[in-house]
Protein backbone atom coordinates (compact mmCIF):
# COMPACT_ATOMS: atom_id res chain seq x y z
CA UNK A 1 0.00 0.00 0.00
CA UNK A 2 2.66 2.45 1.16
CA UNK A 3 4.47 2.18 -2.34
CA UNK A 4 1.33 3.10 -4.26
CA UNK A 5 0.65 6.12 -5.74
CA UNK A 6 -2.35 8.11 -3.97
CA UNK A 7 -4.22 10.45 -6.26
CA UNK A 8 -7.41 11.81 -6.25
CA UNK A 9 -10.03 13.24 -9.05
CA UNK A 10 -12.33 15.81 -8.02
CA UNK A 11 -15.19 16.25 -11.01
CA UNK A 12 -16.09 13.12 -12.70
CA UNK A 13 -16.83 14.10 -16.24
CA UNK A 14 -15.51 12.31 -19.45
CA UNK A 15 -11.96 13.94 -18.26
CA UNK A 16 -12.07 13.00 -14.62
CA UNK A 17 -13.71 9.49 -15.27
CA UNK A 18 -11.45 8.31 -17.90
CA UNK A 19 -8.16 9.44 -16.24
CA UNK A 20 -9.03 7.84 -12.85
CA UNK A 21 -10.16 4.41 -14.50
CA UNK A 22 -6.46 4.41 -16.14
CA UNK A 23 -4.78 5.22 -13.24
CA UNK A 24 -6.62 2.64 -11.50
CA UNK A 25 -5.40 0.37 -13.86
CA UNK A 26 -1.92 1.44 -13.63
CA UNK A 27 -2.58 0.38 -10.20
CA UNK A 28 -2.78 3.65 -8.61
CA UNK A 29 -5.32 3.97 -5.50
CA UNK A 30 -7.27 6.47 -6.59
CA UNK A 31 -10.18 8.24 -4.52
CA UNK A 32 -12.74 9.73 -7.12
CA UNK A 33 -15.32 12.93 -5.43
CA UNK A 34 -18.21 14.38 -7.53
CA UNK A 35 -21.24 15.49 -6.84
CA UNK A 36 -23.69 13.38 -8.68
CA UNK A 37 -24.51 9.90 -7.73
CA UNK A 38 -25.07 8.54 -10.67
CA UNK A 39 -21.35 9.32 -11.91
CA UNK A 40 -19.68 7.91 -8.23
CA UNK A 41 -22.42 4.82 -8.97
CA UNK A 42 -20.89 4.15 -12.61
CA UNK A 43 -16.95 4.44 -11.10
CA UNK A 44 -17.21 2.62 -8.13
CA UNK A 45 -16.65 -0.70 -9.36
CA UNK A 46 -13.73 -0.01 -11.04
CA UNK A 47 -11.83 2.14 -8.52
CA UNK A 48 -10.96 2.12 -5.31
CA UNK A 49 -12.95 4.52 -3.92
CA UNK A 50 -15.84 6.77 -5.06
CA UNK A 51 -17.31 9.67 -2.95
CA UNK A 52 -20.53 11.54 -3.38
CA UNK A 53 -19.42 14.97 -1.99
CA UNK A 54 -19.05 18.53 -2.45
CA UNK A 55 -15.73 19.36 -3.06
CA UNK A 56 -15.93 23.35 -2.90
CA UNK A 57 -16.69 22.58 0.89
CA UNK A 58 -13.59 22.60 2.88
CA UNK A 59 -14.69 20.16 5.87
CA UNK A 60 -15.23 17.78 3.33
CA UNK A 61 -12.10 17.69 1.76
CA UNK A 62 -10.27 17.20 5.27
CA UNK A 63 -12.84 14.63 5.89
CA UNK A 64 -11.82 12.48 2.98
CA UNK A 65 -8.03 12.74 3.92
CA UNK A 66 -7.17 14.90 0.41
CA UNK A 67 -4.12 16.26 2.53
CA UNK A 68 -2.60 13.12 2.19
CA UNK A 69 -2.77 12.44 -1.46
CA UNK A 70 0.62 12.43 -3.84
CA UNK A 71 -1.51 14.22 -6.39
CA UNK A 72 -5.37 15.97 -6.47
CA UNK A 73 -6.54 16.63 -10.13
CA UNK A 74 -9.31 19.11 -10.37
CA UNK A 75 -11.26 17.76 -13.34
CA UNK A 76 -14.56 20.23 -12.77
CA UNK A 77 -15.44 20.85 -16.36
CA UNK A 78 -19.09 22.61 -15.47
CA UNK A 79 -17.71 25.56 -13.80
CA UNK A 80 -14.79 27.71 -13.47
CA UNK A 81 -15.81 28.88 -10.19
CA UNK A 82 -16.23 25.44 -8.76
CA UNK A 83 -12.97 24.42 -10.32
CA UNK A 84 -11.12 27.87 -9.09
CA UNK A 85 -12.59 27.39 -5.73
CA UNK A 86 -11.37 23.71 -5.10
CA UNK A 87 -7.85 24.79 -6.49
CA UNK A 88 -8.05 27.35 -3.74
CA UNK A 89 -8.81 25.40 -1.02
CA UNK A 90 -6.66 22.07 -1.61
CA UNK A 91 -3.53 24.90 -2.34
CA UNK A 92 -4.38 26.09 1.70
CA UNK A 93 -4.52 22.38 2.89
CA UNK A 94 -0.90 22.18 1.81
CA UNK A 95 -1.97 19.68 -1.07
CA UNK A 96 1.67 18.39 -2.25
CA UNK A 97 0.69 18.88 -5.93
CA UNK A 98 -2.58 20.25 -7.90
CA UNK A 99 -3.35 19.11 -11.64
CA UNK A 100 -6.10 21.43 -12.84
CA UNK A 101 -8.05 21.49 -16.28
CA UNK A 102 -8.54 24.70 -17.46
CA UNK A 103 -11.01 25.82 -20.11
CA UNK A 104 -9.84 28.68 -21.75
CA UNK A 105 -6.47 30.92 -21.12
CA UNK A 106 -8.19 33.11 -19.11
CA UNK A 107 -9.11 30.03 -16.40
CA UNK A 108 -5.97 28.40 -16.72
CA UNK A 109 -4.00 31.55 -15.61
CA UNK A 110 -6.46 31.89 -12.52
CA UNK A 111 -5.72 28.48 -11.94
CA UNK A 112 -2.03 29.17 -12.15
CA UNK A 113 -2.26 32.28 -9.75
CA UNK A 114 -4.62 30.18 -6.83
CA UNK A 115 -1.88 27.43 -6.92
CA UNK A 116 -2.09 24.67 -9.51
CA UNK A 117 1.10 23.19 -10.02
CA UNK A 118 0.44 21.67 -13.84
CA UNK A 119 -2.24 23.46 -15.84
CA UNK A 120 -3.80 21.55 -19.11
CA UNK A 121 -5.87 22.70 -21.97
CA UNK A 122 -7.27 19.21 -22.93
CA UNK A 123 -9.60 21.06 -26.09
CA UNK A 124 -6.81 23.37 -26.97
CA UNK A 125 -4.20 19.98 -27.01
CA UNK A 126 -6.74 18.06 -28.54
CA UNK A 127 -7.66 20.39 -31.27
CA UNK A 128 -3.76 21.14 -32.54
CA UNK A 129 -2.73 17.87 -32.44
CA UNK A 130 -5.95 16.90 -34.76
CA UNK A 131 -5.11 19.61 -36.41
CA UNK A 132 -1.84 18.78 -37.19
CA UNK A 133 -3.09 15.22 -37.68
CA UNK A 134 -5.15 15.99 -40.58
CA UNK A 135 -2.51 18.14 -42.10
CA UNK A 136 -0.46 15.19 -42.15
CA UNK A 137 -1.59 11.93 -42.11
CA UNK A 138 2.09 10.36 -41.98
CA UNK A 139 2.12 11.65 -38.21
CA UNK A 140 0.70 9.54 -35.20
CA UNK A 141 1.58 11.49 -32.68
CA UNK A 142 4.01 14.95 -31.84
CA UNK A 143 5.30 15.97 -28.44
CA UNK A 144 6.06 19.60 -28.37
CA UNK A 145 9.59 20.62 -26.86
CA UNK A 146 10.07 23.96 -27.68
CA UNK A 147 8.23 25.92 -30.59
CA UNK A 148 11.00 24.86 -33.03
CA UNK A 149 11.69 21.44 -31.59
CA UNK A 150 9.61 17.93 -31.57
CA UNK A 151 9.39 14.44 -30.94
CA UNK A 152 7.21 13.01 -33.59
CA UNK A 153 5.76 9.95 -34.37
CA UNK A 154 5.55 8.90 -38.36
CA UNK A 155 4.96 5.84 -40.53
CA UNK A 156 8.08 5.26 -42.00
CA UNK A 157 8.75 6.38 -45.47
CA UNK A 158 8.51 3.91 -48.32
CA UNK A 159 11.91 4.45 -48.95
CA UNK A 160 13.78 3.54 -45.67
CA UNK A 161 12.00 0.01 -45.77
CA UNK A 162 14.16 -2.86 -45.51
CA UNK A 163 17.32 -0.81 -44.79
CA UNK A 164 19.64 -0.10 -41.38
CA UNK A 165 19.43 3.42 -39.94
CA UNK A 166 23.13 3.78 -40.71
CA UNK A 167 22.39 3.18 -44.50
CA UNK A 168 19.83 5.81 -44.78
CA UNK A 169 22.21 7.94 -42.72
CA UNK A 170 18.78 9.84 -40.78
CA UNK A 171 20.99 12.10 -39.11
CA UNK A 172 23.07 13.63 -41.72
CA UNK A 173 20.65 13.51 -44.36
CA UNK A 174 17.34 14.88 -42.38
CA UNK A 175 18.86 16.40 -39.20
CA UNK A 176 16.50 14.13 -36.75
CA UNK A 177 17.32 11.60 -34.06
CA UNK A 178 15.49 8.29 -34.49
CA UNK A 179 14.75 7.61 -30.82
CA UNK A 180 12.75 4.25 -31.10
CA UNK A 181 11.56 2.10 -33.50
CA UNK A 182 7.80 0.34 -33.72
CA UNK A 183 7.55 -2.58 -35.49
CA UNK A 184 4.64 -5.03 -36.27
CA UNK A 185 5.42 -8.73 -35.47
CA UNK A 186 2.38 -10.89 -37.11
CA UNK A 187 1.26 -13.72 -34.25
CA UNK A 188 -1.28 -15.81 -33.82
CA UNK A 189 -3.63 -15.38 -31.03
CA UNK A 190 -4.60 -18.19 -28.38
CA UNK A 191 -8.30 -18.50 -30.42
CA UNK A 192 -6.29 -19.07 -33.64
CA UNK A 193 -6.95 -15.79 -35.54
CA UNK A 194 -3.74 -13.80 -37.15
CA UNK A 195 -3.17 -10.64 -35.62
CA UNK A 196 0.14 -8.39 -34.56
CA UNK A 197 1.43 -7.01 -32.10
CA UNK A 198 3.93 -4.36 -31.30
CA UNK A 199 7.18 -4.13 -30.70
CA UNK A 200 9.50 -1.75 -29.68
CA UNK A 201 12.95 -0.99 -29.77
CA UNK A 202 13.87 1.89 -27.89
CA UNK A 203 17.07 3.95 -28.77
CA UNK A 204 17.78 1.82 -31.91
CA UNK A 205 21.47 1.09 -32.91
CA UNK A 206 22.89 1.94 -36.28
CA UNK A 207 22.84 -1.53 -37.71
CA UNK A 208 18.86 -2.55 -37.18
CA UNK A 209 16.72 -2.15 -39.86
CA UNK A 210 13.24 -0.95 -40.67
CA UNK A 211 10.93 -3.24 -41.75
CA UNK A 212 7.65 -3.23 -43.61
CA UNK A 213 4.74 -1.57 -41.29
CA UNK A 214 7.07 -0.20 -39.36
CA UNK A 215 6.71 3.52 -37.20
CA UNK A 216 9.73 5.81 -36.28
CA UNK A 217 9.69 8.19 -33.38
CA UNK A 218 11.97 11.13 -33.89
CA UNK A 219 13.02 14.31 -32.24
CA UNK A 220 14.50 16.93 -34.14
CA UNK A 221 13.52 20.31 -35.64
CA UNK A 222 9.92 20.89 -36.83
CA UNK A 223 10.80 22.13 -40.16
CA UNK A 224 13.39 19.19 -41.05
CA UNK A 225 10.64 16.76 -39.60
CA UNK A 226 8.31 17.78 -42.11
CA UNK A 227 11.16 17.35 -44.81
CA UNK A 228 11.18 13.68 -44.13
CA UNK A 229 7.55 13.14 -44.38
CA UNK A 230 7.47 14.01 -47.36
CA UNK A 231 10.30 11.11 -48.44
CA UNK B 1 1.83 -24.02 -54.95
CA UNK B 2 0.45 -24.15 -57.94
CA UNK B 3 0.06 -28.09 -57.61
CA UNK B 4 -1.56 -27.56 -54.36
CA UNK B 5 -4.25 -25.22 -55.82
CA UNK B 6 -5.03 -27.34 -58.85
CA UNK B 7 -5.17 -30.18 -56.24
CA UNK B 8 -8.35 -28.77 -54.39
CA UNK B 9 -9.97 -27.41 -57.52
CA UNK B 10 -13.04 -29.33 -57.88
CA UNK B 11 -13.76 -28.79 -54.49
CA UNK B 12 -14.12 -24.63 -53.92
CA UNK B 13 -14.63 -24.72 -49.98
CA UNK B 14 -11.50 -26.80 -49.55
CA UNK B 15 -9.66 -24.10 -52.08
CA UNK B 16 -11.08 -21.28 -50.11
CA UNK B 17 -9.31 -22.13 -47.06
CA UNK B 18 -6.66 -23.75 -48.69
CA UNK B 19 -5.74 -19.81 -49.47
CA UNK B 20 -6.70 -18.52 -46.65
CA UNK B 21 -4.20 -20.54 -44.67
CA UNK B 22 -1.74 -19.81 -47.57
CA UNK B 23 -2.45 -16.50 -46.93
CA UNK B 24 -1.93 -16.04 -43.35
CA UNK B 25 1.60 -18.22 -43.89
CA UNK B 26 3.04 -15.54 -45.93
CA UNK B 27 1.53 -12.96 -43.21
CA UNK B 28 3.25 -14.78 -40.47
CA UNK B 29 6.69 -14.70 -42.71
CA UNK B 30 5.92 -10.76 -43.24
CA UNK B 31 5.26 -10.90 -46.93
CA UNK B 32 2.90 -9.09 -47.18
CA UNK B 33 1.86 -8.51 -50.65
CA UNK B 34 2.01 -12.56 -51.39
CA UNK B 35 -0.49 -12.68 -48.36
CA UNK B 36 -3.10 -9.76 -50.27
CA UNK B 37 -3.31 -11.92 -53.35
CA UNK B 38 -3.47 -15.26 -51.58
CA UNK B 39 -6.76 -13.58 -49.55
CA UNK B 40 -8.14 -11.81 -53.31
CA UNK B 41 -8.06 -15.34 -54.76
CA UNK B 42 -10.01 -16.49 -51.47
CA UNK B 43 -11.84 -13.64 -52.18
CA UNK B 44 -13.05 -14.33 -55.97
CA UNK B 45 -14.53 -17.91 -54.65
CA UNK B 46 -16.40 -16.69 -51.50
CA UNK B 47 -16.83 -12.90 -51.40
CA UNK B 48 -19.16 -13.19 -47.98
CA UNK B 49 -16.41 -14.98 -45.93
CA UNK B 50 -15.40 -12.29 -43.25
CA UNK B 51 -12.83 -14.64 -42.18
CA UNK B 52 -10.58 -13.12 -45.70
CA UNK B 53 -11.74 -9.63 -45.24
CA UNK B 54 -10.70 -9.44 -41.59
CA UNK B 55 -6.88 -11.51 -42.61
CA UNK B 56 -6.75 -8.93 -45.88
CA UNK B 57 -7.24 -5.85 -42.93
CA UNK B 58 -4.71 -6.91 -40.43
CA UNK B 59 -2.24 -7.20 -43.44
CA UNK B 60 -3.19 -3.83 -44.84
CA UNK B 61 -2.53 -2.48 -41.47
CA UNK B 62 0.72 -3.97 -41.34
CA UNK B 63 1.95 -2.44 -44.39
CA UNK B 64 1.17 0.66 -43.35
CA UNK B 65 -2.22 0.91 -45.57
CA UNK B 66 -4.65 2.42 -43.05
CA UNK B 67 -7.70 3.56 -45.42
CA UNK B 68 -7.64 -0.07 -47.19
CA UNK B 69 -7.50 -1.80 -43.49
CA UNK B 70 -10.42 0.37 -42.31
CA UNK B 71 -12.64 -0.61 -45.27
CA UNK B 72 -11.79 -4.32 -44.98
CA UNK B 73 -12.42 -4.12 -40.85
CA UNK B 74 -15.95 -2.59 -41.52
CA UNK B 75 -16.56 -5.17 -44.16
CA UNK B 76 -15.79 -8.16 -41.45
CA UNK B 77 -18.06 -6.49 -39.26
CA UNK B 78 -20.75 -6.25 -41.90
CA UNK B 79 -20.67 -9.79 -42.06
CA UNK B 80 -20.24 -10.82 -38.45
CA UNK B 81 -20.83 -7.87 -36.58
CA UNK B 82 -19.57 -9.86 -33.16
CA UNK B 83 -15.92 -9.85 -34.97
CA UNK B 84 -14.05 -8.66 -31.55
CA UNK B 85 -10.60 -8.43 -33.06
CA UNK B 86 -11.87 -6.82 -36.36
CA UNK B 87 -13.81 -4.37 -34.07
CA UNK B 88 -11.00 -3.85 -31.82
CA UNK B 89 -8.39 -2.92 -34.32
CA UNK B 90 -11.04 -0.87 -36.42
CA UNK B 91 -11.64 1.16 -33.09
CA UNK B 92 -7.74 1.53 -32.85
CA UNK B 93 -8.13 3.11 -36.46
CA UNK B 94 -10.88 5.07 -36.22
CA UNK B 95 -9.35 6.77 -32.82
CA UNK B 96 -12.27 6.07 -30.31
Amino acid sequence: MADKKQIAVIGLGTFGYNIAKVLSQKKCEVLAIDKDEERIREISNIITHAVQADATEERTLQALGIKKMDIVIVGIGTGMEASILVTLLLKEMGVKRIVAKALNSLHGKILRKVGADKIIFPERDMALRLAEGLISPNILDQIELSPYYSIVEIHAPQSFIGKTIREIDIRAKYGVTVIAIKKKQPIVTKSGETDFKEIVNISPQPEDEISEGASLVVLGKIETITKLKKD
Amino acid sequence: MKDKKEKFNKNEDNLEQELIELGKFYFLNQKYDQAIKEFQEALKINSNNPQIYYNLGITYEAKNMIEQASKMYRQTLELKSDHVYAKEHLDKLVGI
